[in-house]
């Protein structure tokens, strides 16, 4: 039996993990999980400052969803307040909301490429996300952190220039989006690497919780902006995109089919935008209340609870991320799986890089250890294909 | 009678007064405070009878002398049932649910770390977000140490966050 450690990856990335594995040969026998190596005390630093201050921490949760964490904060602290931010403030958020996720899944596309020794795809990738990043950059000010959202409303408005620009950039996107899954669905490099790989019935996706696209994948038809609908998705239909693949595979379609989805969505609320006020004003001091509030992040559901005690800073301000709720279910998929396939399957959940910096191999016949790092063990996970 | 109401008369009818203070917030959202001892009771009714088979977290809270533990649970991936529960901060110990809701053991190793309850029953209480080397006994969302002391023990002790 050979334990690998997997992790713990790059700070400058989140959420890094650390997977032991326990190995029989090629085989994945079993998992144990170790997080926090970035553990930067938010919550904590949330109570002691004001309901403003923290709409900058709520931002910086994230580097890739910034957007759904703001956005889950203003909600939850408006439902303190008993407020309501005005209609065109909602339509503004999902507007950011979609091209947040355009932008997510688009850059985990690229990644899971990678993962697989794909770089060709990776690099278009990225090159056209560059498009939804202008896109973002010119309706906030910034490519990340975009500071859309305050307590009450927005910060920025659109006005008819964004409108024409995003419509143009989204149409571009469709197209190419749309050529991907045509290559996708037929490139065997993908298919060879991706298909009954890191399986998760749908089943235990429900059982072990498992949420966004990694349980979408699964089939399991559960989007917090069709179940729980927050901001103007209750005005702006879509497909919840689902696939019984219940493989990697099934994670790239299912992802790639949401851009084309959000595409719509943002189109939607763009032609059904509101006149009117971006923001309320708000009263500085809360009252005693508490308040949970759900979005759907790119990578599934994001949950904060707020407590207020009538000051002007929360009693306690909890965050429940994406990432964490899919670990079990992440380690689930894991077991029974080769060795080779650890990249990618860790990449199919989309936990924000899916980066192993470092992987330890402890080999207990030989009674040595060695570290290897990401490179080696994608390299690994190719050759050894390969020489299948 | 909304759905949410229709869960709160079935909790009612089952569980009478160990379910206390109800409380609809809003569309989706229902509130109730229970008594440690009967939390896995509850939690196996409504997963099982009712029908929320997915746990979203465990907030736990230091609120004096009691630590709260909040289990939200959803019901068809919209309907969230936040169920309070308190432990004494002396000792700080309660069932774990691990074994009906699968994620809730990772939850209950964050709250474990944070704020310093026993999960009785949790086969890995292991640290999970605090680093191997932090000290024990000093639980970081505890109202007792503030965010600068917390600062100065990580700075102070070489924690090294390793």
């Amino acid at each position: 039996m050979v334990k690998i450690v997997v992790g713990p990856q790059h700070p400058a990335l989140k959420e890094p993990e650390r997977f032991l594995l326990e190995t029989e040969g090629e085989y994945v026998k079993n998992v144990r999980v170790r997080i926090g190596y970035i553990h930067r005390g938010i919550e904590k630093a949330m109570e002691n400052r004001t309901y403003i201050q923290n709409l900058y921490l709520a931002e910086r949760i994230c580097g890739i969803c910034s957007d759904a964490h703001t956005t889950c904060y203003v909600q939850a602290v408006e439902e303190l307040l008993g407020v309501e931010p005005p209609p065109r403030a909602k339509f503004i958020r999902v507007i950011t909301a979609e091209l947040e996720r355009i932008h997510s899944h688009m850059l985990w596309l690229g990644v899971a490429a990678h993962e697989i020794g794909f770089d060709t795809l990776f690099m278009y990738v990225w090159r056209d996300r560059e498009i939804v990043m202008d896109l973002l950059e010119l309706i906030s000010g910034n490519r990340v952190n975009y500071a859309m959202n305050t307590i009450g409303g927005v910060r920025r408005d659109l006005n008819s220039e964004h409108v024409d620009k995003i419509l143009k950039g989204l149409n571009v996107l469709e197209a190419r989006t749309k050529e991907y899954i045509k290559m996708i669905e037929k490139e065997p490099s993908v298919l060879k690497r991706t298909v009954d790989v890191g399986i998760l019935s749908k089943a235990d996706a429900i059982k072990y919780g498992a949420v966004g696209p990694t349980a979408r994948a699964s089939g399991v038809k559960r989007d917090v902006r069709a179940d729980d609908p927050y901001a103007a998705y209750d005005e702006t239909p879509f497909n919840v995109i689902t696939s019984d693949g219940c493989d990697c595979f099934a994670r790239i379609i299912v992802r790639a089919e949401e851009i084309l989805e959000s595409i719509n969505i943002t189109r939607e609320a763009l032609k059904k935008l509101p006149d009117g006020e971006i923001k309320i004003r708000v009263k500085p001091r809360i009252p005693p209340a508490e308040a949970l509030s759900r979005v759907e992040a790119p990578r599934g559901e994001l949950m904060h609870y707020a407590r207020s005690n009538g000051t002007d800073k929360p009693e306690r301000y909890k965050v429940r991320t994406p990432t964490l709720a899919n670990i079990p279910a992440l380690c689930k998929m894991l077991v029974g799986g080769y060795i080779a396939d650890v990249p990618i399957v860790l990449a199919g959940i989309d936990p924000c890089f899916a980066c192993m910096d470092r992987v330890l191999i402890v080999d207990h016949e030989k009674k040595k250890s060695e570290v290897w790092d990401l490179e080696k063990l994608r390299r690994y996970g190719r050759e050894w294909y390969s020489k299948r | 009678m909304s759905r949410e109401e229709e869960f709160v008369k079935k909790l009612e009818e089952r569980f009478g007064r160990r379910v206390r203070d109800p409380r609809i917030q809003r569309a989706r959202r229902i509130f109730v405070e229970i008594d440690g001892k009967d939390l896995r009771e509850v939690l196996t009714y409504v997963k099982n009878e009712l029908g929320f088979d997915h746990i979203s977290a465990i907030t736990g809270l230091d609120v004096g002398e009691d630590i709260e533990l909040i289990y939200h649970v959803a019901y068809e991936n919209s309907i969230e049932l936040s169920i309070k529960t308190k432990v004494s901060k002396k000792d700080p110990r309660i069932d774990t649910v691990a074994d009906i809701y699968d994620p809730a053991g990772i939850y209950e190793r964050e709250v474990h770390d944070l704020l310093g309850v026993v999960f009785e029953g949790n086969p890995d209480l292991s640290p999970l977000l605090l680093p191997d080397d932090w000290p024990s006994g000093v639980y970081p969302l505890r109202k007792d140490k503030s965010f600068e002391e917390l600062r100065e023990l990580v700075e102070k002790s070489g924690v090294s966050g390793k």
